[in-house]
């Protein structure tokens, strides 16, 4: 169900349905990207982990069981990875839900939801997004 | 991304051993597992994570479930997770409510 097109020599687009089980096709992405622009492992996980936060977002939050689709697009820059999440959901800025973890309350007293958000946004060194023509588009790069 | 998930026990300890990568596609099955495990009532609780090669906020959230489903008096163990998994797990301040601990 997904279609991955080779876009030049560095850059890649794949389009999935917005469910859980494409969020395998979508790592599989990240990380052959992540091997093209000669990322470390621990830039690798940490690129990998903030967009799949963010894809897993999207399914839950966003479509909530709805039918749609996420677009990914992949490109190494010079000195950037980046990737690009474009969805179809309802206007939703990662930004606006980020909350840190609480120091002062033991873990499972805490409210859990915004872990993933807090995880991807400190995961990456460069985020971004906008909402265009009805969709969102979140970008995420880390340094090569 | 599959995940492999063994369960085991002896007299005071439940042992769940897990293998492959922990995302929201995956966590599913540890729940049910945790449920296993919390409704023995053994007084510690180990998850091996040697063989975890990434996981999500969705493991985050599987280990908080633990901590709610055994009582205060269990200890939970999360055993052998390589670098990147516990700097996770540390990020979301949780190895304050379970055990990190190298093998």
């Amino acid at each position: 169900m997904s279609e991955q097109v080779a876009v030049g020599e560095r850059a890649s687009v794949l389009r999935v349905p917005a469910s859980l089980g494409s969020l395998g096709a979508i790592s599989v992405l990240v990380l052959d990207l992540a091997g093209q622009g000669g990322l470390g492992e621990a830039a690798r996980y940490r690129l990998r982990l903030a967009v799949d936060e963010l894809a897993t977002n999207a399914v839950i939050h966003g479509y909530r069981g709805r039918p749609g689709e996420i677009a990914v697009t992949g490109e190494v820059t010079a000195d950037l990875v980046v990737i690009r999440l474009v969805d179809r959901a309802p206007r939703f800025d990662p930004r606006s839900r980020w909350r840190r973890p609480e120091p002062g309350l033991p873990a499972h007293a805490r409210p859990i939801g915004g872990l993933g958000i807090h995880l991807a946004l400190t995961s990456v060194d460069e985020f971004s997004y906008a909402y265009l023509d009805g969709r969102n588009v979140c970008t995420l790069a880390v340094r090569r | 991304m599959p995940l492999s998930i063994s369960y085991s026990s002896s007299a005071d300890t439940s042992v769940i051993e897990l293998a492959g990568e922990l995302d929201a596609s995956t966590a599913g099955e540890l729940h049910e597992v945790i449920e296993k495990a919390s409704a023995r009532g053994l007084g510690t609780v180990e998850i091996r994570m040697a063989k975890v090669g990434y996981m999500a906020s969705a493991g985050l959230r599987s280990l908080v479930f633990a901590r709610q489903k055994m009582g205060e008096g269990v200890e939970i163990r999360v055993v052998g997770a390589n670098e990147a998994v516990a700097r996770v797990i540390r990020a979301a301040g949780l190895d304050r409510s379970v055990q990190l601990i190298d093998e």
